[in-house]
């Protein structure tokens, strides 16, 4: 084969063989791109538990201090606040996190009822079901700890996930937000995780595709001639 | 087919769509590539600033937090925080945020200049100076999803690290610097949206990348006559 010389030629073989190589890869970025910009970003939300939920404390009822139950403890944060109507204690400590009734000082277990509870304060649509889950899916990924799911009947298929150890509602997921979140993985390339776009594969590719654009913009300039505007007005006399 | 040359039926779609979106697919790969070759760890700033070391509390120490929700009727959540090394009591509303004097109780007055400054610097990793600190009370562009008011501390440096201050509660809301102001403007250019750079599914997007998913199908068609066996390839 002859020397390789800056050629016409020579960016249209490269254009060819990084699009042999990585045009899969550029196809899908550009239909992930075109359904992501597709999917109204209202509907796909997932900016997480919002504090729109919380309602204001209710006070009529006599609270106790937390010092009165905890004594000398040393805690990490503190918090009073509401889960489901109920005033609490949220402690971290050491040893992890505890729920405290603000009124009584006794231990408050985020159950099934009590995540229907908070779950509801997100929806009015009927529950479909309810699951406990040990550590967070893949959904509800940048959470962590045991959570619970609550799935609603309604037309998104509204999932809302609450922390089994707070009671804090962490995140609401629907169908916009799971057809997004595919296709967002098509474009991140991390096929495990969906959430890291800096892994090598993508940098790499990425590299490929930066080579496979820009040769492609120069091969526009050599790529019309007058057969082109030929073609336009033999179009024209419809001849074709 | 009889008559009808696909090869270049291709080439023709290839080329004229190419024409129409060649320079966004261009501006699309090298902000991507962008986006992708500096980790966004280092965009988010994450090595300005240190990490608080963990305190502990002693309950005794602290007024009752309950105390504070007559003067707070509407509070949703008060919760402990560390301002300069002194806890306080965090009280949200739906409107605002509160801050008391944990161990008094008493409400604190609004942060001086130069208690600012003592946050920034405790918070800020580097040993630069602070070269400029400004009470703002409309959003800067690189701030423009955050509700002034808020404090805008610039520390000297090539990539002009600046940090943002919340005026209310004295937290750290953001951390800007020259590569996430960069990432910033890569991620408008690839959005499309030269305004608010927030809006993805604006019309001029959505046109563009289905142009672009057509041109790039039209290229993947392509490939298959573009390796001929054994004899050059045809120009169209």
């Amino acid at each position: 084969m002859s020397r390789l010389r800056v050629s016409p030629l020579l960016f249209r073989r490269i254009h060819k063989w990084v699009g042999l190589i990585l045009g899969l890869q550029f196809v899908l970025w550009t239909i992930s791109g075109a359904i992501m910009a597709l999917l109204p970003s209202d509907a796909v939300g997932g900016h997480g538990g919002s504090d729109d939920h919380a309602a204001a404390i209710v006070w009529r009822d006599a609270l106790i201090s937390p010092a009165s139950t905890l004594g000398s403890v040393p805690i990490v944060a503190l918090s009073l606040r509401q889960v489901a109507g109920v005033p609490v204690y949220e402690v971290r400590s050491r040893d992890g996190i505890m729920l405290l009734d603000a009124r009584s000082g006794r231990l408050v277990r985020i159950d099934e009822a009590l995540a229907r509870a908070v779950a509801a304060e997100a929806s009015t649509a009927p529950v479909r079901s309810v699951a406990r889950l040990p550590d967070s899916n893949l959904e509800a990924r940048e959470h962590q700890g045991p959570m619970w799911r609550v799935n609603f009947a309604d037309a998104a298929n509204t999932s809302v996930y609450i922390s089994a150890d707070t009671g804090r509602l962490l995140v609401t997921r629907g169908d916009a937000w799971r057809a997004w979140d595919f296709v967002w993985m098509l474009h991140n390339m991390d096929y495990v995780g969906r959430t890291s776009f800096n892994h090598p594969l993508i940098i790499f590719v990425a590299f490929g595709a930066l080579w496979l654009s820009v040769t492609g913009f120069y091969l526009l300039f050599k790529s019309f001639g007058r057969s082109d505007l030929r073609w336009i007005s033999r179009r024209r006399a419809g001849s074709m | 087919m009889a008559g009808i040359r696909w090869p270049l039926v291709a080439r023709r779609i290839h080329k004229w769509l190419a024409l129409l979106v060649g320079l966004q697919v261009v501006l699309w790969t090298i902000t991507g590539f962008y986006m992708v070759a500096v980790h966004i760890d280092i965009i988010h700033g994450d090595h300005l600033v240190r990490a608080a070391a963990p305190a502990t509390y002693k309950l005794a120490d602290l007024s009752p937090p309950a105390a504070l929700l007559a003067e707070h009727p509407g509070a949703r959540e008060i919760r402990l925080q560390r301002l300069l090394d002194r806890p306080v009591w965090r009280v949200d509303t739906a409107q605002e945020a509160i801050l008391h004097d944990a161990a008094s109780g008493q409400r604190l007055p609004p942060l001086s200049p130069e208690e600012v400054k003592r946050i920034a610097r405790a918070i800020y990793a580097g040993s630069a100076n602070i070269v400029s600190t400004r009470l703002l009370t409309t959003a800067p562009l690189e701030m423009q999803t955050r509700k002034p008011p808020f404090w805008q501390v610039e520390f000297a440096g090539w990539n002009r690290p600046t940090l943002y201050i919340s005026a209310t509660t004295g937290e750290l809301l953001a951390r800007r610097h020259l590569l996430w102001r960069i990432f910033d403007f890569a991620w408008m250019m690839h959005i499309m949206d030269y305004e608010e750079r927030s809006d993805v599914n604006n019309p001029l997007l959505r046109i563009a990348t289905w142009s672009a998913v057509a041109m790039a199908v039209s290229g993947a068609w392509l490939l298959l006559w573009s390796f001929p066996k054994g004899r050059r390839k045809r120009v169209a």
